[in-house]
């Protein structure tokens, strides 16, 4: 997918990942790759901004854990705040999808009449 | 074994861009240090080398990552210098209050005011509430816009309307302060001198404390948003 395009949907992407439960940064872009089949491949880096936004904006809060590796790491999980926004960018996201493939839908029945 | 040469020269190259912030390159270092190390270990080649060279190329350039976390961190800091302002002018109204309470509980002579005084009390007034409603427009206005991806010109520009309001409020709050100073000075040498003539000193000394401590929030946000333009 376009770098572009993905950047301008990367809040709801990154919100949806944390949908499953609490996650660190490294384990919700694996995650990102593995739901999507390999299709938002972004530098790994721009996922980390966005973390920090969301949980600024109060969507996301985040914590400190030492791993097994006794590194720390900053462990991620969605607010309520953060689960409403999530439910209404994906009503959003449906709407716009399903009237998308209805123009499609559309212009193939108008290129092929018969 | 091969020293982690390559992901600690990246992780100090993201630090360094980030050091207008100590305390977000700390973060940012411990978060993306374990980031690349998970990386590095997940990654199947034997060569140590090329999983750190692979893990660093798949996090991106580190001046655009760090230009996006300066976005952020920008943000954060115009909201807290925006409340920061609304809570020192609610400190310093606080201290005008005590000061003219303590006034009328030691029942303090009124001293020389005459017009001079009225004139300073009313310009006092105006400055003050002048002060406190560009702050509440100025915090309104920044706490409504949502915080960018980027450091886009849109931003920019938005915080540097917000800078100019929160100049505009602390220019009327000093002027709110002088203001006080002069009533302050013109009631205190009107009485006799005692121990008491401390309050309402302290009170001012409070005032003027917070509104330098408002000066030098905002100077700092300045500096930061025109070190981060150069930098870009």
């Amino acid at each position: 997918m376009e770098g572009e395009m993905l950047k301008g949907h990367l809040d709801m992407i990154v919100l949806a990942a944390l949908s499953a439960g609490p996650a660190h940064g490294y384990a919700i872009i694996e995650e990102i790759k593995r739901t999507s089949a390999g299709a938002f491949d972004l530098p790994e880096g721009t996922v980390y901004p966005v973390l920090h936004r969301l949980e600024q904006a109060g969507l996301l809060s985040g914590r400190w854990v030492t791993a097994d590796s006794r590194r720390r790491r900053r462990v991620y999980s969605l607010t309520k705040r953060g689960q409403r926004e999530l439910g209404e960018q994906r009503a959003v996201w449906e709407q716009f999808a399903e009237a998308i493939g209805k123009l499609f839908k559309g212009r193939r029945a108008c290129q092929n009449p018969s | 074994m091969s020293e982690p040469v390559i992901v600690a020269a990246y992780v100090e190259r993201l630090a360094r861009a980030l050091e207008f912030d100590p305390a977000l390159a700390r973060r940012v270092r411990r978060e993306v240090e374990d980031h690349l190390w998970e990386a590095v270990s997940a990654h199947p080649s034997q060569d140590r080398l090329e999983a750190e060279r692979r893990a660093v190329a798949n996090f991106g350039d580190p001046q655009s990552v760090a230009a996006q976390f300066a976005a952020v961190s920008l943000a954060r800091q115009a909201r807290t210098v925006g409340l920061g302002a609304i809570m020192v002018i609610a400190a310093v109204f606080v201290a005008m209050r005590a000061r003219l309470v303590w006034y009328a509980v030691m029942a303090w002579p009124a001293g020389p005011m005459g017009s001079l005084g009225a004139i300073v009390l009313s310009i006092d007034r105006y400055a003050f509430w002048l002060a406190l409603f560009v702050g509440i427009a100025g915090v309104t206005y920044i706490a409504g816009r949502p915080i960018p991806a980027a450091l886009t010109p849109e931003y920019r520009a938005q915080l540097r309307r917000f800078h100019l309001v929160c100049l505009a409020a602390t220019g009327a709050l000093i002027v709110s302060i002088i203001c006080d100073g002069v009533l302050t000075s013109l009631r205190v040498s009107g009485a006799p001198r005692s121990p008491g003539a401390l309050v309402p000193l302290v009170s001012m000394a409070i005032e003027v404390v917070c509104a330098g401590g408002l000066v030098v929030s905002i100077r700092s946000m300045a500096k930061r948003s025109r070190h981060l333009r150069s930098a870009a």
